[in-house]
């Protein structure tokens, strides 16, 4: 692990040259050790993609037929029009991505305006509120939902994606991940600016919001995984097929096909995990990056 | 520069949008909930004022002691589950030395994590099958008679655990990960340097170093668990029968299929109440053995 270490091992494995000593062939062994259970453990979450993939391109009447296959064997695609034909799919994905995007834009407004009052702005009463924000972390989704749907139902909002929306916006862990980054910035740069007789707002908007950039980032990507995997409000909230999310849309896929056809669903399944790797593969930098900046330290 | 009740007005706009949102969809229903706890209420007549009844009905409600035990099973089985393996893969990633391979294992360990998780339950549902699902058939294999995933009352626990495991575990992984990496590498050197062994190195340096991480794991997976709805409700049912029925199942069966409002929110406020308990428990004993770095 340490920089010794490291270069040995790069040394003895890159060229065949045998290095002598006790200290480097046992590093082997615990390295192959490792690598041996690290590679057990990636195939317990692989199999399943790979069971799902090659199953999603069997015909329908082989679909739940044994041997199961890891590797696809045939390649039905018409399974794959199924899944758009029978049900309103593309509808489904559709309306994921328009709430998604709607709440991550909202949010992230909402939240970094609030952030750079609780990190830049002095004023009484800052600490009470973000103190009472923070405690509202610990209030459980299952006691809010109940007034939640009481009030969107008075509003005559069940069964609109502005149920979905409008509660979304709000989350004190974005609030608190971004103040935590704009608190890193230091206060000359508002100072400088003020003395060039830019506002308050020109200083949010024009100079602390793009330096805050790696948490807004994050918080984008882990506010539109949550909400894009959401089960429990889609499930409470929408009745109809053409204004469900994919999450609920699933279980209609499930219901159509269900008896007979498994090879649909498991094409909706594949289908439904390109948009979570598209945004894994655009954000897993800042991911990382954000967890690290995210304040694990006190 | 700015005056103390220009900051003041000022400061309160920018915190608008939020303090509207948080108290139109956080602050109004706890408050909201508390006073439903004492209604009667069906959606469609309204609220009637009904006093201790629903908290009579909650300590004499017969399914309420099984669903809170699974709710508990679940919990003692998935955190530690995911605080030890999370805890391992994050070890074993550490000390692979190539770039290329850390990165192969930490996309396959995180993918799952962001993958719908209605998506995959219900492709590991089929799975599940007693009949022709892929885990009976490798059992099959191995000469082991097949297992009733679905509907034994104690094989739907391991069910559920081995779906959770693999979408969850990547989460409590990564976070171990990030706190291993930001240890700063000079501690192993003087500790090598020092004739430490990798044991000494791990329990000396690693784990102490480690505990802020693997406290905010142990707080955010046992929230988590305490509100298990998802995997559940798509894998099980809370079937069989009550055999897997967690809090939030019930709430949402009062709730949403039963339309009784008033007596979900007091089991709702229920649940609220532990989630607290347990929090300031974890809090008050973290001084014991959470050390934070001193900057």
């Amino acid at each position: 692990m340490s920089k010794i270490g490291d270069f040995e091992i790069k040394n003895s494995t890159s060229k065949p040259v045998v290095s002598p000593g006790s200290f480097n062939s046992r590093m082997k062994k615990i390295n192959l050790v490792t690598h041996g259970g690290l590679m057990l453990f990636a195939l317990y979450l692989a199999l399943p993609f790979m069971w799902i993939i090659s199953t999603s391109l069997r015909l329908p009447k082989d679909s739940f037929s044994l041997p199961p296959t890891f590797w696809p064997t045939d390649f039905i695609v018409g399974n794959y029009l199924d899944v758009f034909l029978q049900v309103p799919f593309t509808a489904f994905i559709l309306n994921s991505i328009k709430i998604a995007a709607i709440v991550v834009l909202g949010h992230i407004i909402i939240s970094s305006m609030a952030a750079y009052a609780f990190s830049r702005i002095d004023f009484p009463g800052r600490n009470v509120v973000f103190i009472i924000f923070l405690a509202g972390l610990m209030i459980p989704g299952q006691v809010t939902i109940i007034p939640q749907f009481i009030l969107l139902s008075k509003l005559n909002l069940v069964d609109t994606h502005a149920s979905l929306i409008l509660p979304a916006l709000i989350n004190p862990i974005g609030i608190f991940l971004i103040r935590q980054m704009m608190l890193t910035i230091p206060k000359t740069f508002d100072e400088a600016a003020f003395i060039d007789g830019a506002n308050r707002f020109w200083v949010y908007y024009r100079v602390i919001l793009p330096m805050a950039m790696p948490a807004i980032v994050v918080t984008s990507v882990m506010h539109f995984i949550a909400t894009w995997n959401d089960f429990f409000r889609p499930l409470i909230f929408l009745n109809t097929y053409e204004k469900m999310t994919l999450p609920i849309g699933m279980t209609v896929l499930k219901g159509v096909f269900g008896t007979g056809n498994l090879s649909a669903i498991l094409a909706g399944v594949t289908i439904s995990l390109i948009p979570p790797l598209l945004i894994y593969i655009l954000g897993q930098k800042y991911l990382v990056e954000g967890i690290t900046m995210g304040g694990l330290k006190q | 520069m700015h005056s103390k009740g220009r900051n003041t007005v000022v400061g309160f706009l920018f915190l608008l949008p939020a303090i509207l949102t948080f108290g139109l969809f956080i602050g109004e229903p706890l408050i909201h909930a508390l006073i439903l706890s004492f209604t009667e209420y069906n959606v469609i007549t309204p609220a009637k004022l009904i006093g201790w009844d629903n908290f009579k009905q909650f300590l004499n409600d017969d399914r309420l002691g099984l669903i809170y035990w699974n709710t508990f099973k679940f919990l003692i089985i998935l955190v530690p589950m995911h605080m030890i393996a999370g805890l391992l893969l994050a070890l074993g990633v550490s000390r692979i030395l190539s770039n290329k391979w850390k990165y192969f294992y930490r996309t396959i360990f995180y993918f799952p994590v962001l993958v719908t998780t209605a998506s995959v339950a219900i492709a590991w549902q089929f799975m599940f099958d007693f009949d022709f699902g892929v885990l009976n058939y490798l059992l099959g294999l191995m000469g082991i008679n097949p297992v009733e995933w679905l509907t034994s009352p104690s094989w739907v626990y391991v069910s559920v655990a081995i779906f959770s495991l693999w979408k969850f575990v990547g989460n409590s992984f990564l976070f171990y990960l990030i706190g291993i990496q930001n240890i700063p590498k000079t501690l192993y050197e003087a500790a090598e340097i020092d004739g430490a062994s990798s044991f000494q190195r791990l329990f000396k340096i690693t784990l102490p170093l480690l505990t802020p991480t693997i406290f905010f794991v142990l707080i955010t997976t046992m929230i988590g668990a305490i509100q298990i709805f998802d995997e559940p409700y798509l894998i099980t049912n809370g079937g069989p029968l009550d055999a897997s029925r967690t809090i939030s199942l019930y709430i949402y069966e009062l709730a949403f299929q039963n339309h009784t409002m008033g007596y979900a929110s007091t089991v709702a406020l229920s649940l609220f109440v532990i989630i607290l308990i347990i929090t300031i428990i974890q809090f008050k004993m973290s001084n014991r053995w959470v050390h934070y770095e001193q900057d």
